[in-house]
């Protein structure tokens, strides 16, 4: 952790800045610059900055394995749904639908493999960042 | 037949929600939790039940697609076999399940949701054994049977006899499987199907089976994992072992269900490869060597969980020599014979070891008047096991001698039918002794426990006697339906032989088999009578090496081999890390570029899109290398090599690759992190400079990965290379349309190489863990 007011202020400002872009990225992935892999970089860069910021307190609590773990679970679900629908394993499709306030939506069934992709990327970066800075104090 | 086919599907994948339902709960519910058990059992039992009733127009069956490019498909199927063992599970684990409540009520709940969860997992694990109808599918669910048969056998994990019986278990069962699965792919390979009941009923494909030279392979290896499984000489010795699992589990796994996963696949291999010239006498020696071990060990033994899982080794061998001659019509009876009065001996057993706290015939005896409902309930099935009239054993003896003296296979060679005919008779009058030596051990006689404290003394609860009398009832009610053509019926209807007629009946009309019964009885009575004789023989005649030692012994050398190649080559060292995988990237690339065809010929390095600016990248890149190399602490090297990483970012801004440019910084500003948290742990930077040889070697391989990714940039500019390599085209066009994306890259990573992905994400989150659990427990020992 680096004592620092300067830190801290921008950190409050730059870790939500930081998160929404992740996001950001990850959704634009199917079709311009971006994607599950990046975002969740992204997403544990902004982890980390909190970590400088703030030391080992709020976001250390958080279980980050079991983030990892749901990824996981979210990416195999993924592969095994189209099977039920009697598909192969993990065969993709485009799924179209109309919400009241995003009107239409267009999402590849893919979206939600990246989904996990974006959750294990973070959970675990976030885990080595934990652990590692555990063991220094 | 819709619905019908609805409900397979149903009844395996229930018993697994009940088991995530377990795993989450448990720690909130307590000890309660263990309802899922019985609730999943009777739901998936009635389920099973319905299909039985309703599928008079031949078997249901679920398809699914799952690898189609492989032929490999997730189907079920419910045929009177697959329906008497899934009826067969799922009745005993409800059973067993009610049992466990009353048995393991008082331990914490955290740790029996875990053995709950494990129990459920392994009930659905086994039911999808008994219903597959594809080669591949059924290896998945039998390796799910091991793993979490090696939870359940562990559960007294703190100890270390739980902990070794459970890793032999695991092994043996584990290495049979991958011997299976070999021998399947084989099949596959040969005959283009995974299809069990496509195989079994094509004349055709059992032609091309037999002609191929991978047949003997192929069956030999599928023996393997039978054999290992069902705990068949020489691989017995892991199920005596495995009686270190708390009764319940004794029960279900190690009488009942998993041990008879093998002698199912015997079952379901049988049509086709029973032809073969090497199916009777490998199956046959190995299931009559078998049997007698398992029954005339058994006599040898005090401890009573032990003699009953030599005795279940005994059944077991018993059933694969059924199968080795060739008469699958026998098996029903035998199994539903077996299960019924071995599963309520381990659960009285439990009682017993609960009640008297020891399970050794030496600490215990004479508690018929302390214990007076499981004593009546022990002399069914103890009758029911050693053939007696009018119990289900009797009835599964009769037909087993009936078979031996008309048997095809035996007439064969001269003088084999009268060797077979009396060791089996001798291994059965062994049975009869073992059955009298733990009746009459544990009850008659003046009582003896091994604690004397009065406030200890667990009685006979209802929920404890209940699971064992349904059963030893079974025993007997299908013994006295013998009078009926209901048995006959029933057994005949559950063979995996759907044409062959097994005929059964309680009033014998052959006078022969009832003979072979009477000397059985009266030698096994000698036997027992006679117990300090004979005893005294079998010590005098015990074999040194066992198999279990000739084991052990096996398992250390593997470990010390293991052990001094790790320490060899994971020397902790990272320099040697990096140099071999320096050097083996080297030797790969030159040699894939050699074998390639590409020649520098063709190379075109177009310098005419050279820019000052890319220059300029360049030479700072020099720099920032340069400074890498010549940085007197850790500190300023980590900090140039991260100015490298982004230098690089820059030349892909320059050459328009927004996707890398993305990825490149955000990944240099991670690993900058994981540097600087890493510097902390590492030694102090260059205080001793390295030897004369290592810095010429250091330069020698630096030199060398320079030359060839040099070579492969320059030789990837060619046209050639770019003709014969068009994936990167290929994708681009299908990106669109196939896949519904602009982003190309992004399409590849989520939906062409999907499966690529799923490895390495699933790697990651492993390393993830292993990081999280290193650290933890070396915090938690150096606390």
């Amino acid at each position: 952790m680096i004592d620092s007011p300067v830190l801290r202020t921008a950190t409050r400002f730059a870790v939500p800045i930081k998160v929404v872009i992740s996001v950001l990225i990850f959704w634009q992935g199917h079709n311009l610059p971006g994607g599950g892999f990046i975002g969740g970089v992204m997403a544990a860069s902004a982890g980390a900055m909190y970590l400088l910021a703030f030391g080992l307190t709020g976001a250390a609590r958080i279980p980050w394995w079991r983030v990892s773990v749901v990824g996981l679970l979210v990416s195999v679900t993924t592969g095994v749904v189209p099977m039920v629908r009697g598909f192969t394993y993990m065969d993709h499709g485009v799924l179209d639908f109309d919400l009241p306030l995003l009107g239409h939506l267009h999402v590849p069934t893919a979206t939600f493999f990246d989904l996990g992709v974006y959750l294990i990327v973070l959970g675990t970066l976030m885990t080595i960042f934990v652990e590692l800075g555990l063991e220094e104090r | 037949m819709t619905g019908a086919e609805a409900l397979l599907p149903a009844i395996v994948g229930l018993p697994f929600c009940a088991a995530l339902i377990a795993l989450l709960a448990g720690r909130t519910v307590g000890a309660r939790i263990g309802v899922v058990m019985p609730l999943a059992a009777a739901i998936s039992f009635g389920l099973a039940l319905r299909l039985l009733v309703s599928s008079a127009s031949g078997p249901p069956v679920f398809h699914a697609e799952w690898i189609p490019a492989l032929h490999i498909a997730f189907v079920l199927r419910a045929d009177g076999f697959g329906l008497f063992f899934a009826l067969l599970i799922t009745g005993i684990g409800a059973l067993v399940g009610i049992y466990a409540l009353a048995y393991l009520s008082d331990l914490g709940g955290s740790r029996l949701g875990r053995f709950y969860a494990a129990l459920t997992a392994f009930m659905g694990a086994m039911l999808g054994v008994a219903l597959a109808d594809d080669l591949i599918l059924l290896f998945v669910f039998w390796e799910l049977t091991s793993l979490t048969s090696f939870v359940l056998i562990g559960f007294w994990y703190e100890q270390e006899i739980a902990r070794r019986g459970a890793m032999t278990a695991l092994l043996v069962t584990a290495l049979g499987g991958l011997a299976m699965v070999a021998g399947f792919v084989l099949v596959g390979q040969v005959t283009g199907t995974y299809g069990i009941s496509a195989l079994a009923g094509s004349a055709s494909l059992q032609r091309t089976l037999a002609e191929s030279p991978l047949f003997v392979p192929a069956l030999l290896l599928i023996l393997g994992g039978a054999f290992t499984k069902s705990a068949q000489v020489p691989f017995h010795f892991w199920l005596p072992g495995a009686m270190v699992a708390p009764t319940p589990v004794s029960t279900y796994l190690h009488a009942a269900t998993m041990v008879k996963a093998g002698i199912f696949l015997l079952g379901r291999m049988l049509p086709i490869f029973g032809a073969s010239d090497v199916w009777f006498p490998v199956v046959a020696t190995v299931g009559l060597a078998t049997l007698w071990i398992g029954n005339y060990r058994a006599f040898r033994e005090t401890d009573l969980k032990g003699l009953l899982a030599f005795t279940t080794v005994g059944a077991l061998g018993l059933v694969t020599f059924v199968y080795g001659l060739r008469a699958p019509n026998l098996d029903a009876l035998q199994i539903l014979s077996h299960a019924t009065y071995k599963g309520t001996l381990f659960l009285v057993v439990g009682i017993v070891e609960h009640a008297a706290h020891s399970r050794n015939l030496r600490d215990i005896g004479g508690l018929r008047t302390r214990l007076p409902i499981t004593f009546a309930i022990a002399v069914v099935a103890g009758l029911s096991m050693a053939g007696m009239p009018p119990l289900l054993g009797f009835l599964a003896k009769e037909g087993l001698y009936a078979e031996l003296l008309a048997n095809v296979a035996l007439g064969s060679v001269a003088g084999l039918r009268p060797a077979v005919i009396s060791v089996v008779v001798v291994a059965n009058a062994f049975l009869f002794a073992a059955t009298c030596k733990l009746i009459f051990g544990i009850f008659l006689g003046p009582l003896r426990v091994a604690s004397h404290d009065e406030h200890d003394h667990h009685g006979e609860s209802p929920g404890l006697w209940l699971p064992p009398a349904a059963l030893a009832a079974l025993a007997l009610g299908f013994g006295l339906a013998g009078l009926t053509p209901f048995t006959e019926q029933l057994v005949n209807d559950f063979s995996s032989d759907p044409h062959g007629h097994l005929h059964v009946a309680l009033v014998p009309t052959h006078l022969a088999p009832l003979g072979l019964s009477l000397v059985t009885t009266a030698l096994g009575a000698m036997i027992y009578l006679g117990r300090s004789v004979v005893g005294g023989w079998q010590t005098a005649l015990a074999v040194a090496p066992t198999m279990q030692s000739l084991w052990d012994r096996g398992i250390e050398g593997v470990t010390t081999v293991a052990t001094r190649f790790s320490r060899r080559w994971q020397s902790g060292s990272l320099r040697w890390y990096f140099s071999v995988i320096l050097v083996f990237t080297v030797a790969l690339t030159s040699f894939t570029l050699e074998r390639g065809g590409l020649s520098f010929q063709d190379a075109t390095v177009d310098l005419s899109n050279l820019t000052w600016y890319g220059l300029a990248l360049a030479g700072l890149l020099l720099g920032a290398t340069y400074a890498v190399v010549r940085a007197t602490t850790r500190l300023a090297a980590a900090i140039a090599l991260t100015a490298v990483g982004f230098m690089v970012a820059f030349a892909f801004v320059v050459y328009r690759s927004p996707d890398i440019v993305l990825t490149q910084i955000l990944i240099e500003t991670v690993s900058t992190i994981f540097v600087l948290l890493v510097l902390y742990f590492m030694p102090a930077f260059g205080t001793r400079a390295p030897s004369l040889g290592r810095r010429a070697w250091n330069a020698g391989l630096s030199i060398a990965v320079g030359l060839v990714m040099f070579v492969l940039v320059v030789l990837a500019t060619g046209s050639r290379f770019r003709e014969t390599r068009n994936l990167g085209q290929d994708y681009l066009a299908r990106s669109l349309t196939d896949a519904g994306g602009h982003n190309a890259v992004n399409v590849i990573i989520v939906d062409f190489r999907a499966m690529d992905t799923q490895g390495e994400i699933a790697v990651l989150v492993v390393v993830g863990l292993c990081i999280y659990g290193l650290l933890r427990a070396r915090r938690r020992v150096n606390e």
